[in-house]
């Protein structure tokens, strides 16, 4: 995973943005379980800059971008080291556009035949919970599929900050009690329709002259839903092809790679130095997985510095925040492309996020090459 | 059982065998209906507002669980990241970070399980959702749990830390067989029962569990022949039985009782696991301690051999329902006989641990001292191969005392009145065995004081002398130089003199004639001193050289004293070739030892 800063910036702010809205959206929910009246109330600050003008414009670019970049991401792989996180990282990203096509085709649809209908909270909750249950059990998977997600991906950026140590405490439960305050106001909310379902008939039967209206436009839409999915399912499965690829080819070029301490590995040309160390099982630190932002990778060239890449610019950025000596690589983003390199790794394999807030205890250690 | 009774047993288990398959039949043929009819009732159920209030509180145990293990991976992940770095030189090493792993892994989870089974309860599910919702925690539970096992065993991608000798790309295919059966039986286990309850779809619970237990076994049986068939392309060694036989067959039983029993099976498995492991132990402790590890490989094998056992006795009684803790108030005698028995076998069990262990370590002492060479000169090891016996015999006497006592305990029998009755016993006995004590507690002060070791030559009290053959808890065996073999009680042995201690002086008369040169012959022995000193065999044997001078004269005759200092035992090898060389020194000098001979002059009267 090479990249360069701009994209690095480009990812990370369409992901706040859109990690912003979820928080808007999930908080606005958590307001339902004081009462339905309420929810509706804070809809107008929490959720409605978003539906409208250029909140709506933000949300798309934000959400296409952060796809585009999302698969863009899967094609540049050159291996499958991937941590646990980043599995479940990948799979929920994957996961989250099919889920949520429907829910914006369905949104978009019902505000255009019966202007207002979706501005309102009690009908569309009316909907989830009496009339077509199927659509609430897909946003609830959404929920849990977005929002953890984002939390990955929030917290792993957050952790590697120096502030997180002061605001750590206090985030962390946030990420976990936002989600079910929302659902939990959700239920809540849910049984008061229920309720006014069962004794107001007048608003019942204006909300089924609705559904109806919908659903037959839905029908229409329905090819649009499903040509959206394909194209969709060709651009996940285009990215993971070039990715087969790229990692085929490479499998035609092994290099090899020593280690402090006599180790050896075999790796293959184009793959990370970091890659390459998880590939055959030696220890080395990667806190980031090899997001080139924790530093904690870092290796020392002790031979064959001409036969990895060049610095980018987003790898000089955190070698200087660290305070790297000269002769020293992030071993996730220098790629070995040739015989007789020989590194030194720095950090123990233990390092953990600390490494990356404060650079200076770590380095400080002398335990550092005790786990070679 | 005679014949008759036997051939009726027997017609008796094939007709149930024969009732079940035919109930497995009609449930395989009906399952399908019954399937789509558990489904539509599912979805129409689900399709309500219960449903989707059941769907929410899912999500948020979901997010409940997440969360705990979130917080509890924030703090473990590096401690665990720094064990997994450990290097693992040897497999003993890797067992005690696959350990490590294992725990951390597992805390993880069970805090997940915990949270999410703990908020559960606070919720107001629908009917019968609980019970769906605690048994998919728990198939969750099940399912993680068997993958930590597996990748903490085989580690399928960590060659360096795995804990069988399994090749690297082997590892995987057993790792992914083991884990897609564990998986099977797991959905067998936990699936059917969710489908009888919340879906009265008996038949398809029945389908499902046939369906999967038997891909399970499938999988199990093929993966025996595929992992253990080759067991003989062991180099040079003589070829052995092939595992994967009695493997595969233990599967197939497994099976079979499955099939025509439906409880039996769960103990079968049991069974059928506790005797994989019994023939898989030897080679797998050995695998760990390797034979130059003494006798520890013995111990852990004998403890190993009984934990398993006692665990498959424990998951038996478990999976037979028996609930352990209130058994003794409500059963038959005979069950209370067997559980007072199973709880001497624990006592049984703990005492061996203890037993072997002393015994182990014992002879592991024993048999890095060697045995001791009585001419050689005791050192501290021997007094190690004095007290390590002792101590053997008294913690197993010790121990059989205790065991008999806490069995006899465990069995019900009151033994108060016994221990009462030993004291009176002790008291009548102690009067008469006072001359026995007396011994008892000399010979521990004796070699609590060091006094003497086996192998050295000791004098005590009424001329008793010899080597120390035996020491044993009453008396010592003392070999006279002569041959007689002492039996000494302490009690009677007195004052010690130990002659082996150290060193020891030895000193010898020279006659010579009287008109000898003294100062010339102190020279010579003084030079015979040295030479001794210098050489090979006997240099060693001097701790002072030998020295000489004129000690007395009496009417014809000077009288030399020699003297030298040596280790204990060695003065008589020492003073024979000191004698022999001072011999053959006067005879080169011309001198002769004084022959005794009284010179008488006669005044010749004319």
């Amino acid at each position: 995973m090479g990249g360069s800063k701009t994209i690095r910036a480009v990812r990370l702010a369409s992901g706040l943005v859109l990690i912003t809205f979820v928080i808007c959206h999930l908080a606005n929910l958590a307001i339902g379980m004081r009462s339905l009246a309420e929810l509706e109330a804070w809809r107008a600050t929490l959720t409605r800059p978003w539906t409208t003008g250029a909140g709506e414009w933000l949300l798309a670019t934000a959400a296409t971008i952060h796809l585009s970049l999302g698969l863009y991401a899967v094609a540049a792989r050159r291996s499958l080291t991937l941590s646990g996180t980043d599995v479940a990282q990948l799979t929920l990203g994957l996961l989250t556009p099919p889920l949520l096509i429907a829910h914006v085709i369905a949104l978009a649809t019902a505000n255009r035949v019966s202007p207002g209908f979706a501005d309102n909270y009690g009908q569309i909750l009316a909907v989830y919970w009496s009339f077509a249950p199927a659509y609430a059990f897909l946003q609830l998977f959404v929920v849990v599929v977005v929002w953890l997600h984002g939390a990955i991906g929030l917290y792993s950026w957050l952790v590697l900050q120096p502030i997180w140590r002061r605001i750590g405490g206090f985030v962390l439960p946030v990420l976990f009690a936002l989600p079910i305050l929302a659902l939990l106001g959700f239920a809540s909310a849910g049984q008061e329709v229920l309720d006014k379902l069962a004794n107001d008939a007048a608003w019942r039967q204006m909300i089924l002259d609705n559904v109806g209206k919908i659903a037959k436009v839905t029908r229409e839409l329905a090819g649009l839903q499903s040509g959206l999915l394909q194209a969709y399912a060709l651009l996940v499965l285009l990215a993971f092809a070039i990715f087969g690829v790229r990692v085929l080819r490479a499998r035609l070029r092994p290099v090899a790679l020593a280690y402090d301490g006599g180790q050896q590995a075999q790796g293959r040309y184009g793959l990370s130095i970091l890659e390459i160390s998880l590939l055959n099982d030696v220890p080395h630190a990667h806190v980031c997985s090899g997001r080139g932002r924790c530093g904690t990778c870092r290796v020392h060239v002790d031979a064959g510095a001409e036969a990895l890449s060049p610095v980018g610019d987003l790898e000089r950025a955190t070698l200087e925040r660290v305070g790297a000596a000269p002769g020293e690589r992030l071993a996730c983003q220098a790629h070995v492309r040739g015989a007789g390199v020989s590194v030194t790794r720095l950090l123990p394999a233990f390092a953990d996020a600390t490494a990356a807030q404060a650079p200076g205890e770590w380095m400080a250690r002398p335990a550092a090459r005790e786990s070679a | 059982m005679n014949e008759q009774s036997m051939a009726l047993w027997s017609a008796e288990l094939l007709a149930t065998a024969k009732a079940r398959f035919a109930a497995l039949g009609a449930d395989l043929a009906q399952a399908p209906l019954d399937a789509r009819h558990a489904l539509d009732s599912v979805q129409a159920s689900l399709m309500t507002g219960a449903g989707v209030r059941a769907g929410t509180y899912v999500a948020i145990l979901l997010f409940v669980g997440v969360a705990v293990e979130w917080l509890y991976w924030m703090y473990a992940y590096s401690p665990l990241r720094a064990t997994m770095a450990m290097p693992a030189r040897s497999p003993r090493e890797a067992l005690r970070i696959g350990l490590r792993r294992f725990l951390f892994s597992v805390a993880g989870l069970l805090l997940f399980t915990a949270a999410t089974i703990g908020v559960s309860a606070a919720f107001a599910w629908p009917p019968h959702v609980h019970g769906v919702v605690i048994a998919a925690t728990l198939l969750l539970l099940v399912l993680r749990l068997s993958w930590i096992g597996v990748s903490v065993v085989l580690a399928p991608d960590r060659p360096r830390l795995r804990l069988v000798p399994v090749a690297q790309p082997q590892a995987r295919w057993l790792a992914a067989a083991v884990m897609a059966a564990l998986a099977l039986l797991a959905f067998g286990r936990f699936l059917p029962p969710v489908l009888e309850d919340g879906a009265q779809a008996g038949h398809a619970a029945s389908a499902l569990r046939l369906a999967s237990y038997t891909l399970a076994a499938l999988i199990l049986f093929v993966g025996a022949f595929a992992f253990f068939g080759r067991a003989r392309a062991e180099g040079a060694k003589p070829p052995l039985f092939p595992r994967s036989f009695p493997l595969a067959l233990l599967v197939v039983a497994v099976y079979a009782v499955w099939l025509m029993h439906d409880r039996a099976a769960a103990v079968a498995a049991i069974v059928a696991l506790v005797i994989a492991l019994q023939l898989g132990l030897h080679r797998m402790v050995y695998f760990y301690w390797g034979e130059d590890d003494g006798a520890l490989p013995a111990i852990v094998l004998s403890l190993a051999r009984f934990v398993v056992a006692l665990a498959g006795i424990g998951a038996a009684a478990v999976a037979l329902d028996t609930p352990v803790a209130t058994l003794a108030e409500n059963v038959g005698p005979w069950v209370r006989v067997g559980l007072r028995l199973l709880g001497v076998a624990v006592l049984a069990l703990l005492a061996h641990g203890v037993w072997i262990a002393v015994r182990s370590v014992v002879d592991h002492r024993l048999a890095r001292i060697g045995p001791v060479d009585p001419h050689e000169p005791p050192d501290a090891s021997s007094r190690l191969l004095t007290l390590l016996p002792l101590l053997r015999v008294t913690t197993a006497v010790l121990l059989l005392v205790l065991l008999v006592l806490s069995s006899l305990w465990a069995l019900g029998i009151e033994i108060t009145p016994l221990l009462a009755g030993a004291g009176v016993l002790g008291i009548a006995l102690g009067f008469g065995a006072q001359a026995l004590v007396r011994d008892i507690i000399a010979g521990i002060f004796y070699l609590a004081d060091d006094a003497f070791r086996v192998g050295e030559y000791i004098e005590g009290a009424g001329n008793t002398k010899g080597t120390v053959e035996r020491i044993t808890l009453r008396s010592v065996a003392l070999r006279h130089h002569n041959g007689p073999l002492y039996f000494v009680p302490y009690g009677a042995l007195g004052s010690v003199r130990n002659t082996s201690r150290d060193w020891v002086i030895d000193k010898f008369n020279l006659p010579l004639p009287i008109d000898v040169e003294s100062e010339k012959i102190r020279k010579m022995i003084k030079k015979i001193g040295d030479d001794m000193k210098e050489d090979a065999v006997i240099g060693p044997m001097m701790l002072e050289p030998l020295k000489g001078k004129l000690y007395r004269i009496d009417p014809g005759v000077k009288i030399f004293r020699c003297k030298f200092r040596s280790p204990p035992g060695k003065q008589f090898d020492v003073r024979a070739n000191a004698l022999k060389r001072i011999e053959a020194a006067l005879r080169q000098m011309g001198v002769q030892f004084a022959d005794g001979r009284q010179t008488v002059l006669l005044q010749n009267p004319g």
